[in-house]
């Protein structure tokens, strides 16, 4: 009994400090600038939503959403395709090479980003593709790829051989068994990468500074920056901005929660 | 429909050979099983058959047309695996379809075969159910829809009764033997379980080590086993095998006797023995019976019998019916 209360006092507690920055950011974004002599978790008196509708409009806002969007969701639905797929070549298909790929990929498992920031914006440079949407979608795939390669072949690992020789029996070619046959039962898989690859897309701020600098390009992440000069602080469009960044991704997670926490413990689903 | 020719096959793993200079014919609708101890290469040599194992030696002719590096649908095979394998986000209906509707043939065929053989295979009430709701017998009855609704020209099974439970085994047993009669189309079916070799094969296969022991009908097999391995394997209870003093008076090292094969309770030159257990099944009555010199003995005797643990029993072959074996095992004809 004792123990249970111990446990719900450090379940709160931690509750409360992952959940405060939240709530001041919120409260901060919805005062007026009179208010912002009170203390931060002071909540808003006169509440109002005049910084959303400045950041939103004259602070670029909704072309920088609009941009995240894209790149996001490109990111997260190219992201399925070739890591599911290189994936099912790694366990269903016999192929030469198949060990060096294997360590390729754990090399890629491994290396930081921040670790070859130069030379990929050299190589990104060299294909023209600085200050554009694909040169960042690239990148964002390519960095990532590994790490949903090794989830994908973990699920299907757990796909009994049998089903993949029966449907070769019945004619399929692998292109076949891949969609009609393995995909269908991999939704679990498919979610997680899904959201996982939409979240850190859309939060990423290092590779987007680097490769995109002109304003038409930016996504929030960078939106962001510039309510924070060397001199002033714009802390009402910072929190407004913050809160329109979150307000996607808190969506999604609430809508796919139950996949999520699935597709993360996918290793013992068969 | 059609015939296949094995010649001179063998698998090897890297350099680990495990089926060696496989020769065999299969006549045109003719059921084979193949049966063998666990680890003999039996689901190897299916798996060559349908293409699903590379052949790295000799040749497979399926239909009189050299196969060996043909697709498994090239090949025109269709397989019930010993997991039933069903894809389990399609329905039962999807399941067997699954073949037609990847040739691209229209959706009024495809529903008018997949019905038929529901209701041959009674599944007719179950066809909007996803496998998961499906008992293990019915699922494994979908495999085998799955399979015949693609006209297949050979057959192949392997052990598709093992996840099922006695009564249904049996039962399933003479379906599957119903279904080749009907469809007279060449099955080869593997097992590890003799009893089932015997009750449906036109001719059985037996291999061991990797390699074939005996091709025969199921009585051939019986009555002239080519070797005491098979001797052994074929029928049930097991032949007994005894060597020493009643080997030698009949001139062999091996002297095998069916458990079916003994006289209980005759003259002086009877081995004598004592009971150690009974089984009473009702139309048979198995003893087991400890000889000195020979070693524990089992003998079915048709019918009831009184004979209790304990008893002294004289026990006499059937000299008629005795098989003689050379030391390395192979039969000494009478
Ligand atoms: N992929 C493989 N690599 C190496 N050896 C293998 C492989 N598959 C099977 N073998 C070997 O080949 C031999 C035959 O195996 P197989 O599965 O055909 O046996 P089986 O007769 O079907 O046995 P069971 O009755 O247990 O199913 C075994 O000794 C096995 O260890
Ligand atoms: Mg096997």
């Amino acid at each position: 009994m004792l123990g249970r209360w111990i446990l719900l006092f450090i379940l709160g507690i931690t509750a409360a400090l992952m959940a405060a920055p939240l709530i001041l950011t919120v409260f901060t974004s919805l005062k007026p600038t009179t208010e912002l002599v009170n203390p931060a978790w002071y909540p808003p008196i006169d509440m109002t939503f005049e910084h959303y509708v400045r950041v939103w409009t004259e602070g670029g806002f909704s072309r920088y959403f609009f941009n995240t969007l894209v790149i996001s969701v490109i990111d997260a639905i190219v992201m399925i395709f070739i890591a599911s797929m290189a994936a099912y070549a790694m366990v269903f298909i016999d192929f030469r090479g198949k060990i060096f790929l294997q360590i390729l990929f754990l090399i890629g498992l491994m290396i930081p980003v921040t670790a070859i920031v130069l030379p990929l914006f050299q190589i990104v440079r060299s294909f023209g593709l600085l200050n554009t949407h694909l040169g960042v979608i690239l990148a964002d795939l390519a960095l990532a790829v590994s790490v949903f390669v090794f989830m994908f072949t973990s699920y299907f690992a757990g796909v009994p051989k049998a089903l993949h020789e029966a449907a070769r029996i019945d004619g399929a070619t692998e292109f076949q068994i891949y969609r009609r046959v393995v995909m269908p039962i991999a939704t679990p898989a498919v979610v997680t990468t899904a959201l996982l690859e939409f979240l850190w897309s859309w939060n990423d701020l290092l590779l987007r500074l680097l490769l995109m600098t002109r304003d038409e390009m930016r996504t929030l992440s960078v939106g962001l920056l510039n309510f924070q000069g060397t001199m002033t602080r714009d802390v009402t469009g910072l929190s407004s901005g913050t809160v329109i960044m979150a307000i996607p991704v808190v969506l999604l997670f609430l809508f796919f929660q139950r996949h999520f926490v699935r597709g993360m413990t996918s290793g013992a689903v068969k | 429909m059609a015939g296949l020719e094995l010649k001179k096959l063998s698998k090897a793993y890297g350099n680990v050979e495990v089926l060696h200079d496989i020769n065999l014919s299969i006549a045109d609708g003719e059921f084979i099983v193949f049966v063998g101890p666990s680890g003999c290469g039996k689901s190897t040599l299916l798996r060559m058959i349908a293409g699903l194992e590379e052949i790295t030696g000799g040749d497979l002719m399926i239909g009189g047309k050299l196969s060996n590096s043909l697709s498994p649908k090239q090949r025109n095979i269709a397989m019930v695996f010993q997991s039933y394998a069903l894809y389990p986000q399609m329905t039962v209906a999807e399941n067997m379809g699954f073949s037609l509707s990847l040739e691209r043939r229209p959706k009024d065929e495809i529903a008018r075969k997949v019905n038929e053989a529901a209701e041959a295979l009674k599944l007719g009430p179950y066809l909007d159910r996803k496998p998961g709701q499906l008992s293990g017998g019915q699922r494994q009855r979908v495999a085998i829809g799955r399979a015949i609704v693609r006209q297949p020209q050979v057959f192949l099974l392997d052990e598709p009764l093992s996840n099922l439970d006695a009564a249904l085994r049996s039962e399933t047993r003479v379906e599957i033997s119903e279904l080749h009669q009907r469809m007279a189309t060449t099955m080869i079916y593997v097992t590890h379980d003799q009893v089932e070799a015997m009750t449906m094969a036109d001719r059985i296969v037996v291999l061991n080590g990797g390699y074939i022991e005996q091709v025969g009908s199921p009585m051939e097999l019986y009555n002239k086993p080519a070797s005491e391995f098979v001797a052994g394997f074929i029928g049930s209870p097991k032949m007994n095998f005894v060597k020493g003093r009643f080997a030698d008076a009949v001139g062999a090292a091996t002297l095998g006797v069916r458990p079916e094969h003994f006289v209980v309770g005759a003259g002086d030159d009877a081995w004598e023995g004592k009971v150690t257990l009974v089984e009473r099944l009702g139309h048979d009555t198995i003893l087991y019976v400890n000889v000195p010199e020979a070693g524990v003995l089992t003998v079915s005797l048709s019918g009831q019998h009184d004979q209790t643990v304990g008893d002294t029993v004289h026990l006499k072959p059937k000299m008629e019916f005795i098989h003689k074996f050379t030391n390395e095992g192979r039969p000494i004809a009478a």
